[in-house]
């Protein structure tokens, strides 16, 4: 159990490792001036060779790269060339917008697709069942963006239900929870209609077993069952599944933050793409590699806790 | 008491059971053998009110006198595990992987007794004392992966005990373990069937095993009951073409080695293509011509005993004239 869970660590930290190499090594290939982007077209040669030489940009790479992990590591991502403030105030002040997005997100997509997954499994072969994986179907098949669009336009514009799009800051918690209430569900809807397939085909093959037959036969009504002793058991697959989507999630809220202008990391991500930023870029790729690979780590973990015979078989 | 009289499951291909009838009062002990595909199990699962979905069930079915044939589910699970429990052959699939044993028999004494959690652990542990559980007080920490299968078996019987039923059906409990493990089950069985006044379900496809476990015994084919009677009476002196075979094809010390095994030619057929009269017809080899055509009705062979056999008719008819 403990070498499981120390392999693991190891294995998350080299992923890290690997994203940083990457991503570095990306930001450093790709073409534009850092210095022609601060100082303008009109800047002297000269002041961008100086500009360069004070953001460390003429050093070797390798120095560069180290430069920027062990920066990293202190919580220091250099200083943002467009905004000409710290990487991390900028990450700081707009994380808990992105979390609070992301969070509800993942809270409605695992709730909805758990009761439609276990409904339309409970009701296999029947309309219910139909009309769920018809109903999924239909949301894998949506893009987000469009989803989007189409709830501003109905709650936001014809019924004036919600606020189409900008956030008022958690000062008026009433508000901001409003403010995210169709940003969430445009994430949610998309990312459950997966999931709640995923949920429906595990708990099928769960109510196949034997002691789901138990179960019966000790006088359990079928709720019971299905809830308490065939959905601990789909767990496995599904988490697994929740990890995969937690990528496609945060990629979301890049998405859905545009859409619906809301000042988080996926703003600002698209912001600093747009102003040639790259040390801004640089640490938001980097930070949303990180909380992909963190996901998927504590998916890993998840594993041996929802099933006692993992615990053994993995040591 | 559970009285089953005239009972026939029918599917949309044909009839999967026909007319069985049988009682078990509190602490006798009934066994059931035939070979698969001869609808004990089926059987079994009617008497839980388990029968799959798309059959047709008629007859009656009385549980303590109150009629249970046609009854909703909300009805059948009032009576399951509190007046009717049944354990199942696969002791290795048969409990959920990821509780403790502990917790699955402590379930139902909590959700159905109303027991507080801790009356439930201790309830859970003199049930598994009772059912031979080594160590006991570990084991209901454990999960089933780290348990043996004739200890999953005792913890199974332990689940079906917890509510104190009347009936406990065994469907082929000890099929798949091996020899000396199923041994010290069935005599597990006699003894909470005689300490608990509690009537025994037997089902199996093992003489052997039956022998030793029940009183009387059922001997089924095709969805009928082609004998009954007393066990010991019935294994000594079959009336049954296919009792007879059964027994004939059981190996035993004075035969082994020295010829080959005799068996039934055949297997069941499936229903849609069983025979309309005797059932066995086909696979007889005392076969008349009227077999397959026309149903044997029951013939009296011993008190409380009875064979539904053509050839017996004949005979009982030519003793009379």
């Amino acid at each position: 159990m403990s070498y499981f869970i120390a392999r693991r660590v190891a294995g998350f930290l080299l992923t890290l490792w690997a994203v940083s190499v990457v991503v570095f090594a990306v930001m450093n290939v790709l073409p534009g001036d850092p210095a022609l982007t601060i100082l303008g077209i009109d800047s002297t040669e000269e002041a961008r060779a100086a500009l360069r030489a004070r953001l460390g940009l003429d050093q070797p790479v390798v120095l560069r790269y180290l430069d920027w992990v062990m920066g990293a590591l202190r919580g220091d991502f250099g200083q943002s060339y467009s905004f000409g403030v710290p990487v991390s105030d900028l990450i700081a002040e707009r994380l808990p917008l992105t979390f609070s997005l992301a969070l509800s997100g993942m809270v409605v997509t695992v709730l909805l697709a758990l009761v439609l997954g276990v409904t339309a499994a409970a009701r296999h072969g029947r309309p219910g069942d139909w009309g769920i994986m018809l109903l999924s179907q239909m949301g894998i098949a949506i893009p987000a963006f469009w989803l989007s669009m189409l709830l501003v336009l109905l709650f936001a514009v014809k019924l004036r239900w919600l606020p189409p799009g900008g956030f008022p800051g958690w000062g008026d918690p009433v508000a901001a929870l409003r403010a995210l209430v169709l940003p969430t569900a445009a994430l949610a809807l998309v990312q459950s209609a997966v999931l709640a397939r995923v949920t429906r085909s595990a708990a099928l093959e769960v109510m196949r077993l034997d002691f789901v037959r138990t179960a019966r036969a000790t006088g359990f009504g079928s709720r019971h069952i299905l809830w308490r002793h065939v959905l601990p058991n789909a767990l496995v697959p599904i988490v697994t599944i929740v990890g995969l989507q937690f990528a496609g999630l945060v990629t979301g809220t890049i998405v859905i933050e545009n859409v619906f202008y809301l000042p988080g990391l996926g703003r600002l991500l698209f912001q600093s793409i747009a102003n040639r930023d790259l040390i801004t870029v640089q640490a938001l790729v980097m930070f949303f590699a990180a909380l992909v690979v963190t996901a998927n780590f504590l998916v890993d973990i998840a594993y041996v806790i929802i099933d006692p015979r993992l615990r053994e078989a993995r040591g | 008491m559970i009285e089953v009289e005239g009972l026939s499951i029918t599917s949309a291909s044909g009839p999967i059971l026909r007319d069985v009838g049988l009682h078990v009062a509190p602490g006798e002990r009934l066994g059931v053998v035939g070979e698969s595909g001869s609808g004990k199990t089926l059987l079994a699962m009617s008497l839980m009110g388990m029968v799959p979905d798309g059959l047709h069930v008629t007859g009656s079915i009385r549980v303590d006198g109150a009629e249970m044939a046609g009854a909703g589910e909300a009805a059948w699970r009032r009576l399951r595990a509190r007046r009717v429990a049944m354990i199942f052959q696969e002791p290795m699939s048969a409990l959920n992987p990821l509780r403790r044993v502990g917790d699955t028999v402590a379930e139902p004494l909590i959700r159905h007794l109303g027991l507080s959690p801790r009356a439930a652990r201790d309830k859970a542990l003199a049930l598994f004392d009772e059912t031979g559980i080594l160590d006991p007080e570990r084991r209901l920490s454990q999960y089933p992966h780290q348990l043996s299968g004739g200890q999953r078996q005792r913890v199974l019987i332990a689940l079906a005990l917890a509510c104190d039923p009347e009936l406990l059906i065994a469907d082929e409990p000890t099929t798949a373990l091996d020899a000396n493990v199923a041994l010290r089950i069935t005599r597990l069985l006699v003894r909470l069937a005689r300490e608990r006044q509690m009537g025994l379900l037997f089902i199996s496809h093992d003489l052997a095993a039956v022998s030793r476990t029940t009183e009387r015994l059922m001997v089924m084919y095709g969805g009928d009951v082609v004998e009954t009677g007393a066990t010991a009476e019935l294994l000594r002196a079959p009336a049954h073409p296919y009792t007879a075979g059964l027994l004939s094809a059981r190996p035993s010390l004075a035969t082994h080695g020295k010829r080959r095994l005799p068996t039934i030619p055949g297997s069941v057929p499936p229903p849609q293509d069983l025979p309309r009269g005797c059932r066995f017809s086909g696979r007889c080899d005392q076969e008349i011509a009227r077999c397959a055509e026309q149903r044997p009705n029951p013939v009296t062979t011993a008190p409380d005993s009875w064979a539904a056999c053509h050839l017996l008719q004949a005979r009982s008819k030519g003793a009379g004239s």
